[in-house]
C-alpha cells in the first residue's frame, strides 16, 4: 500500500517542501530509499528500523521504497527520519483511519524513538507558513524555536509513541503556545563600556561607527584593550527587532550554533582566529552550503583580532560583501545567498613590535619594517574601512582609577536617537539604512559642502597626504558627526574630526 | 659633453674596481693617469709591484681590445651615468680638499649641481616622528639657498631629502653603484631625485650596498658641503661620523637638541658638547652664511589652537592630558589638532600622543 507525508528540505536559508512516499510491496525483504539522499538520509533505514520496533510498533519484512520528491533535488540530514517513520506506519496500516496530509513532519530519530532536535528549524517553518503550511510535529528539543512564528500549529513530541499516539487521537499533543520576543537586557552583555577606563578617543570612535555603521580598525599596542572595546560594539548597538533576530536566528539555527534559548536575542559578535579560511569566513563546504562567519555575524560586529595575520584572500574576500550586506556562495550544486550585513571591527599593532608610539617602550622596528607590517591590509580593504583610531596602553593610574566612566546605555541612547535621523533622512532610499551605506546620488542630496568645509578638505588632502580614495569615506562619517552633534549642517569641525580618523591611510 | 683623453684615462683605470688604497699607488707612478695608461706596459714591474698580477692581467687584457674605451663609455651612457673625474672642472672644489677624494663620481641626473653651494641634512632611520617633521622642514628652507647633500636611508636622510625636493634641489650621495635601489621603499624617492636633483656614487655601477661603504660614503656627504646639520642620530649612529668628517675638513657642524635619556639623539648631544653648533631655529644656520631669513607670514590661530599648541610646546603629549589642561572636551580636540597638523605645527606621534614642530 502506498503513503505520502510531508516533510522539508533545507536549500541554504530556504525550505522546500519534500514528499515521502512510501510504497510496500510482497517480495524479498529490501529497503530502497531513492530522492538523492545523503549518506544521513540512506542511514535513515537502520534508525527506523530500531525505533519503530522500540516503540513497539512493527517493521514490515516486506519489500519499501521510499521516495523522497523532488526527486532532482539532494536531501541532506536526519530529519526526514520522522517522516519516513510514520510514512512506513501508513502504508502498513498501523495507523489506520488517521489522516497525516495535515501535517510537515520533521524530526531524527534515535534508535529508542526519541525524537532529537535538528537544524535549521527555523528557516524550514518560515519557509513551511509561506508555502501554506499550518501544522507541525517537530522534536521536543526544537520547541523553543519553533515557539517564536505567529499563525501556524506546532506540536513538539518527545518520541515516536507520543507522535503515534497524537495521530491517532490517543493522546492528544496541545499547540505550543506562541513565546513573546524580547530584546537582550543589557546585563546579559558580558562587556559595558563602563568597565573601561580612559580611551576616550576610541570610545568616541566607537560610538561615530555604530551611529553611522561605519567600519573600524582599532590599532594598539599589545594589552590594550582592543577586543575588550570591541566586546563593547554590541552593547551599544540598538536593540535587535524581532525581524533582525529571525534573521539572525534562521543562520544561527541552520549552522547549528543556536543555543538554548531558541532564538538570537543578542547581536552577535563574531570572532574568527586568523587562521580562518575563506571558505570558513565566507561559507561554503563539502556538502550542504553552510553561512560562514561574516554571515554569522549578520546585524552584528565581526571582529578580526590582529587583521595583518590573517590570510591575505581571507581578507580581501571580505571587500564585496561589505559594499553590498550580502554573500553569494556558488558552487557547482548551486548558488546560495547569505545576508552578511555587519559591522566590520578590525585590530593590529602599530607595528610589529607593538611599540611604536608608546610614552615608555622603544620601538625598535625600522621605518621600512613598520611600512611593510601594514601595508598587509591592502589599500582597497582599507578603504572601506571608515575609522582608524588608536587605542592607548593601559595605565595602571587609569586601572584603579575610581572616576564614573560613562556606561554604553547612555551612549546606546545617542545612538538611538542619531539612527532615527538616519531613518527619517533615508526613507525615500530604498536600500539606504545609515550614513556608510550612501551612494554618490544620496551624498549629493545630503552631504552639501559649504565653500570653507570644501577648502578645509582640500588643504587636509594636500597637507596630510591622505589617498584621493578616502574622500567620500571621509564625508561620510563627518555627515555621522553631524548627526551625532544633532547639526543639519556638516561644519568645518566634523570635517576635521572625519579626518583625524584617517590617519593610517596616508602615505 | 665630451670626456677629455685624460678623463678617459681616468674612467678606464677606476673601472677595474681596485680598492681605494690600491687606485693612489697606482696613480702616484706617474704624474697623469693618461701618462700612465700610455706607459703600462713599460712600467709593468712596477705597476704589478702596486695592483698585483691579476689586476695588471686584467689591464692588459683591455688594452689589447682596441674598442674598450669605447664600450665602456657606451655602457654608462647607455645608463645615463656621466663620470666626474678628479681632473675634471666639474668636479667640485670643496671635495678635492678632502684627504682621501673620490677618484671618480658616477653621477645620473643634473650634474650642473654639484657647481652650487651645498648644504648637508642628515639623520638616522630611527628618529622620532616629531624631529622628521623638523627634518623635512628644515631641508625644504635651506634648499632655497643650498642644494641639499643627504643620503638615502629611510628615516632622517628620506626626510631630509623629501623636505629638499618640496624646496629646491637635492644631491643624494650613495653606498652602492648606481644599478641598484637601496633601501627599496625609497625606490619612488631615488627616481624622483634621479629627476629633479643628483644622484652621486664613488662605486662602479654594479657594485651591492655593502655595509663597509656607508661610513666610507659619509665623508662624500662632508666634503661636498659647506655645512652639515645633523638632525638625529643615537649613540653608534652613522651621521657620527659624517659630522666628525665635516668638523674635520674645517666645514660648519649644526645639530639639534635632544632631551635627556633620548636614545635616537645621544650622538647628536655628543657632537654638540665636542664641536657643534645648537640649532633649534633656521637663523642659527643661515646666520653662519649671512644668510638673511626673509619673514615668513605668522600662522593665524584660534584661540583652542594656540592653547593647545602652547601645551605641545612642552614636548610629545597625549591627548587625554591636552583635553586636560586645555579645557577642551575630548571630542572637540581631534578637530583642533587636526587643524594645527594641516598648519604645520603639530605632528602625530603614534598612540594618540601629539608634538609641536617648529
Amino acid at each position: 500500500m502506498l503513503s505520502k507525508v510531508k516533510s522539508f528540505a533545507l536549500a541554504g536559508l530556504e525550505g522546500v517542501p519534500v514528499e515521502v512516499e512510501t510504497d510496500i510491496n510482497n517480495g524479498l525483504p529490501a529497503y530502497e530509499l531513492v530522492g538523492l539522499p545523503d549518506a544521513a538520509v540512506k542511514e535513515s533505514r537502520e534508525r527506523v528500523r530500531s525505533a519503530l520496533k522500540n516503540s513497539g510498533r512493527k517493521f514490515p519484512t516486506q519489500k519499501i521504497t521510499v521516495n523522497l520528491a523532488p526527486a532532482d533535488l539532494k536531501k541532506e540530514g536526519a530529519h526526514f527520519d520522522l517522516a519516513i517513520a510514520v510514512g512506513i506506519l501508513k502504508a502498513t496500516e498501523q495507523l489506520p483511519g488517521v489522516d497525516c496530509s495535515g501535517y510537515v513532519f520533521l524530526g531524527e530519530l534515535a534508535l529508542d524513538g526519541a525524537l532529537r532536535a535538528v537544524q535549521g528549524i527555523l528557516p524550514l517553518l518560515i519557509s513551511a507558513k509561506a508555502a501554506g503550511y499550518v501544522r507541525f510535529i517537530l522534536p521536543q528539543a526544537n520547541a523553543r524555536e519553533a515557539a517564536y512564528i505567529e499563525g501556524i500549529e506546532v506540536f513538539a513530541a518527545p518520541n515516536l509513541s507520543a507522535v503515534v499516539e497524537h495521530l491517532n487521537g490517543a493522546a492528544p499533543l496541545s499547540p505550543l503556545p506562541l513565546s513573546r520576543y524580547a530584546a537582550a537586557r543589557p546585563e546579559e552583555y558580558r562587556a559595558d563600556l563602563a568597565f573601561v577606563k580612559g580611551q576616550a578617543t576610541a570610545k568616541r570612535a566607537l560610538e561615530i561607527a555604530v551611529c553611522g555603521g561605519h567600519n573600524l580598525l582599532l590599532v594598539g599596542p599589545p594589552g590594550a584593550g582592543k577586543t575588550m572595546l570591541a566586546r563593547c560594539i554590541p552593547t551599544i548597538m540598538p536593540d535587535m527587532t524581532f525581524e533582525e533576530s529571525l534573521e539572525v536566528t534562521k543562520i544561527h539555527s541552520v549552522a547549528g550554533i543556536l543555543g538554548e534559548a531558541g532564538i538570537v536575542t543578542m547581536r552577535p559578535f563574531r570572532s574568527p582566529h586568523h587562521t580562518a579560511t575563506t571558505v570558513s569566513m565566507c561559507g561554503g563546504g563539502t556538502r550542504a552550503v553552510k553561512p560562514g562567519e561574516i554571515s554569522l555575524a549578520h546585524n552584528g560586529v565581526l571582529f578580526l583580532d590582529e587583521m595583518p595575520e590573517y590570510h591575505r584572500s581571507t581578507l580581501e574576500a571580505l571587500r564585496q560583501p561589505l559594499e553590498d550586506g550580502v554573500i553569494t556562495v556558488t558552487r557547482s550544486s548551486g548558488a546560495v545567498t547569505f545576508p552578511a550585513n555587519f559591522v566590520l571591527c578590525a585590530s593590529m599593532n602599530p607595528c610589529p613590535c607593538g611599540n611604536y608610539g608608546s610614552a615608555d617602550r622603544i620601538c625598535t622596528c625600522t621605518p621600512a619594517a613598520i611600512q611593510k607590517y601594514r601595508a598587509r591590509i591592502s589599500g582597497p580593504l582599507l578603504d572601506r574601512i571608515d575609522i582608524q583610531v588608536e587605542v592607548d596602553s593601559v595605565r595602571y593610574d587609569d586601572l584603579v582609577s575610581t572616576q564614573e566612566e560613562e556606561g554604553s546605555a547612555a551612549v546606546k541612547a545617542r545612538v538611538e536617537r542619531t539612527r532615527a535621523i538616519q531613518r527619517e533622512r533615508f526613507a525615500a532610499c530604498p536600500g539606504v539604512y545609515s550614513n556608510a551605506r550612501m551612494s554618490e546620488r544620496e551624498m549629493q542630496r545630503f552631504c552639501r559642502l559649504s565653500g570653507e568645509c570644501e577648502q578645509i578638505l582640500r588643504l587636509s588632502f594636500e597637507r596630510l597626504h591622505l589617498s584621493a580614495r578616502a574622500r567620500a569615506r571621509i564625508i561620510k562619517v563627518a555627515r555621522t558627526i553631524a548627526d551625532l552633534e544633532q547639526s543639519e549642517q556638516i561644519l568645518p569641525s566634523h570635517i576635521l574630526e572625519a579626518v583625524s580618523y584617517r590617519q593610517y591611510d596616508n602615505s | 659633453m665630451p670626456y677629455s683623453k685624460q678623463e678617459k684615462a681616468e674612467i678606464w683605470l677606476d673601472s677595474f674596481g681596485l680598492d681605494y688604497a690600491k687606485k693612489i699607488r697606482l696613480y702616484s707612478l706617474c704624474e697623469t693617469p693618461y701618462g700612465l695608461v700610455s706607459r703600462l706596459a713599460q712600467e709593468e714591474r712596477a705597476v704589478k709591484n702596486q695592483i698585483g698580477e691579476t689586476a695588471f692581467a686584467a689591464m692588459a687584457r683591455s688594452l689589447e681590445d682596441a674598442r674598450c674605451l669605447e664600450k665602456l663609455l657606451g655602457s654608462y651612457e647607455e645608463k645615463r651615468i656621466v663620470c666626474v673625474t678628479f681632473s675634471s672642472e666639474r668636479y667640485p672644489e670643496a671635495l678635492k680638499q678632502i684627504p682621501n677624494p673620490p677618484t671618480v663620481l658616477y653621477c645620473r641626473g643634473d650634474v650642473s649641481l654639484l657647481r652650487t653651494r651645498k648644504f648637508a641634512v642628515v639623520g638616522s632611520r630611527r628618529m622620532q616622528p616629531a624631529m622628521l617633521e623638523c627634518t623635512r622642514r628644515f631641508a625644504r628652507e635651506i634648499a632655497a639657498h643650498f642644494t641639499i647633500v643627504t643620503g638615502t636611508a629611510d628615516g632622517g636622510d628620506t626626510a631630509a631629502a623629501t623636505g629638499a625636493l618640496e624646496g629646491g634641489k637635492v644631491i643624494a650621495v650613495l653606498a652602492y653603484g648606481l644599478d641598484h635601489v637601496y633601501p627599496a621603499c625609497n625606490r619612488n624617492l631615488l627616481r624622483a631625485i634621479e629627476e629633479r636633483g643628483l644622484l652621486v656614487s664613488e662605486h662602479l655601477p654594479f657594485e651591492r650596498p655593502r655595509a663597509y661603504y656607508f661610513p666610507v660614503r659619509n665623508r662624500i656627504i662632508a666634503g661636498l658641503s659647506e655645512g652639515v646639520l645633523v638632525t638625529g642620530g643615537g649613540e653608534k649612529s652613522g651621521t657620527r661620523i659624517t659630522a666628525d668628517c665635516a668638523y674635520s675638513y674645517g666645514r660648519d657642524v649644526f645639530a639639534f637638541p635632544y632631551g635627556v635619556g633620548v636614545p635616537s639623539g645621544a650622538g647628536c648631544n655628543a657632537i654638540l658638547k665636542e664641536y657643534a653648533k645648537l640649532t633649534d631655529n633656521l637663523v642659527d644656520i643661515f646666520d653662519a652664511f649671512g644668510i638673511n631669513l626673509t619673514a615668513t607670514d605668522p600662522v593665524e590661530l584660534t584661540s583652542a589652537e594656540s592653547a593647545v599648541y602652547r601645551i605641545l610646546q612642552e614636548g610629545t603629549v597625549h591627548v587625554s592630558e591636552i583635553a586636560q589642561r586645555s579645557g577642551l572636551k575630548p571630542h572637540e580636540l581631534p578637530a583642533v589638532l587636526t587643524m594645527l597638523e594641516m598648519k604645520g605645527l603639530a605632528v602625530s606621534c603614534g598612540g594618540n600622543r601629539y608634538a609641536a614642530v617648529r
